[in-house]
């Protein structure tokens, strides 16, 4: 399994190479058009496969998962409370 | 004899070698530096042994480096076969497979996904276009490649394929429609002619590369002298960014994005836009109330196209000029001719339709594509005599303007009683809380299909279902009726921003709504 923020960060940079010159933790991926509002469910589904986590509807919701940083810790603490 | 589109490029760099010939996401290039990219990439390509015919497949973004792989590939008699990045693999695999693929060029992240998945078979090179990848080409040798444009040992007489466009058909099999040199040349002669395009338009294209209509977007201006303006991906909010910096004058887009686009000039802190002299709107049809807000807020020519990717654009209308046919999608271009077809099953000798009649739109154009690549009986199967059957319905009045009534594949048949959703798009569309809709057919026991409807309401609002059944008893016939209501966040569309009316049953029941 690959880490949580590489996993994401090649995901966005599929078709495009991300500039250097760009915050990428800040980044909203949807609104910079890296990843379409279909294409992010699809993503979202990558990303429930990849780390065996699931999102609820109130989390395709929330709009923190556009958001690299936010959505990276929103995986991570998916998959921590799986552990428990 | 050497390639007429890649020549016609050539000669504008050596004319205006200074003038700006593209620009993307920030980067731009003039034609001196277009025409040493392009050589550079001819020889890279030659370097690793690529030959005259070869067909080269790229999950291609927009960028500098993929328009200039059309002119090396042109200026090559090779053929490029640009496929979706966002297509999963199975399906991509299928598209080489159908294109006859011999070399690749692709981002780290296909040939990664690739290896996962059994690895990749070609006979020929692969070129990583990011980084370096075990057993690829790095992409930064073209570096180290002469910027000369190279001699070649083969003519090429303009009948090559340059592109194939993959469409999926019905069954979900890649249909490839050949693009030769020569259908591209004339396709960008046709739109010069139509809308009077000059060395000083600045062309934005802001669709994705792998479709024909950035493409033509692309290759026109280079090869007239114009300059490219290319959107790297599209979201409103970016595509009025770059036409308040980049100021270009003409466009071709697709209506799905211009609905989006106005909802952003709607807004009181919008920018002022006045550099467009002339906007096209292509795709499908544009609801008349956007089209009229656009023309108020682009202060510009505002055209609707017709057409499809194997025949090119069929008909135009500019709504400033036609003011009594604004519901047409307009006259021919010289080069095509128009036939509408009624049923087949009513006779095998009467089958143009009377002026008014709804039948299938059929089109004879010197600018049709070679065929579907290796696929003749496919190819056969669309043709009605020397017409291409476009699948849509339509009908021409009295002085030869055409109307568009739907997608024959997509008519609901329930009871025997043909249904045309577009029909029922239109009437619950008219709904203040309803953003969007698509009635589409469901399948029942009893009729063979129904109509069902997908809904998106408006953002804050929400559909009372009551309400719209009240309100489709009134406004509907009988066999128009919604047998299921189908609340959406959305409505599934391919990457044009095109309605895919097939797909909406398989989306709701994936979104578990019908149960």
């Amino acid at each position: 399994m690959e880490n949580v923020k590489d996993f994401i960060i090649d995901y966005i940079q599929k078709e495009y190479t991300i500039p250097d010159d760009i915050d990428i933790i800040n980044l909203n991926f949807v609104e910079e058009g890296y990843v379409d509002s279909l294409g992010l469910v699809q993503f979202i589904y990558t990303i429930e496969d990849e780390f065996g986590i699931s999102f609820s509807d109130d989390d395709l919701q929330n709009p923190d998962i556009k958001v690299v940083g936010k959505l990276i810790a929103i995986v991570e603490s998916k998959m921590e409370a799986g552990k428990q | 004899m050497r390639s007429r589109l890649a020549s016609l490029f050539y000669e504008n760099a050596q004319a205006t070698p200074e003038k700006l010939a593209i620009w993307c996401d920030g980067k731009t290039a003039t034609y001196e530096e277009m025409a040493d990219l392009v050589s550079r990439y001819s020889n890279l390509l030659l370097s690793q042994g690529a030959v005259y015919g070869d067909h080269i497949a790229i999950p291609m973004n927009n960028s500098i480096e993929s328009v200039a792989l059309f002119f090396s590939a042109a200026d090559l008699g090779i053929c490029v076969v640009p496929l979706n990045p966002s297509l999963p693999l199975e399906a991509i695999k299928a598209a080489m497979e159908a294109g006859d693929i011999k070399h690749v060029i692709a981002r780290k992240a296909f040939y990664s996904d690739c290896e996962k998945s059994g690895g990749l078979n070609i006979p020929g090179f692969k070129i990583c276009l990011d980084q370096e990848y075990p057993g690829t080409v790095p992409f930064a040798k073209i570096d180290d490649m002469s910027s000369e444009r190279p001699t070649i040992d083969h003519d090429v007489d303009g009948s090559e394929s340059l592109i194939l466009t993959m469409t999926s058909g019905s069954t979900g099999t890649p249909k490839p429609i050949d693009i030769s040199q020569d259908n591209k040349y004339d396709r960008s002669m046709a739109h010069i002619r139509v809308y009077k395009i000059t060395k000083e338009d600045r062309i934005i294209a802001a669709t994705p590369l792998y479709h024909s209509l950035a493409e033509r977007l692309v290759i026109l201006p280079l090869i007239l002298g114009a300059t490219s303006i290319l959107l790297p991906r599209f979201t409103p909010a970016i595509w009025l960014k770059c036409v308040e910096e980049q100021k270009p004058t003409f466009t071709i887009a697709v209506s799905a994005q211009l609905a989006q686009i106005l909802e952003l000039l709607k807004r009181p802190d919008a920018p002022q836009i006045n550099s467009f002299r002339s906007i096209v709107s292509s795709s499908a049809l544009l609801e008349a109330s956007v089209k009229y807000e656009l023309i108020d807020l682009l202060h510009c020519e505002f055209h609707e196209m017709y057409g499809a990717s194997e025949v090119s654009t069929v008909t135009d209308i500019c709504f400033q000029e036609a003011k009594d046919k604004q519901n047409s999608v307009g006259l021919p271009f010289d080069e095509a001719k128009i036939k509408i077809l009624r049923d087949e099953s009513e006779s095998d000798f009467d089958t143009d339709c009377a002026p008014g009649e709804v039948g299938e739109i059929a089109v004879k154009s010197k600018l049709q594509c070679k065929g579907y690549y290796k696929q003749e009986a496919m190819m056969q199967a669309a043709m009605f005599g020397d017409y291409f059957r476009t699948g849509d319905l339509g009908y021409l009045d009295e002085d030869g303007y055409l109307y568009f009534a739907g997608r024959k594949k997509e008519l609901i048949i329930t009871g025997a009683i043909n249904v045309y959703p577009h029909d029922i798009d239109v009437i619950i569309g008219r709904l203040p809380e309803v953003e969007e809709c698509a009635a589409f057919s469901y399948p029942d026991d009893r009729l063979g299909e129904v109509v069902a409807l997908a809904v998106v309401p408006k953002e804050d609002h929400e559909i009372n279902l009551r309400a719209l059944r009240t309100y489709c008893a009134r406004n509907l016939a009988d066999f128009q009726q919604p047998h299921k209501v189908f609340v959406v966040d959305k409505l599934p569309k391919n990457t044009m921003g095109k309605l895919q009316r097939m797909a909406i049953l398989d989306y709701v029941r994936s979104a578990g709504l019908d149960d």
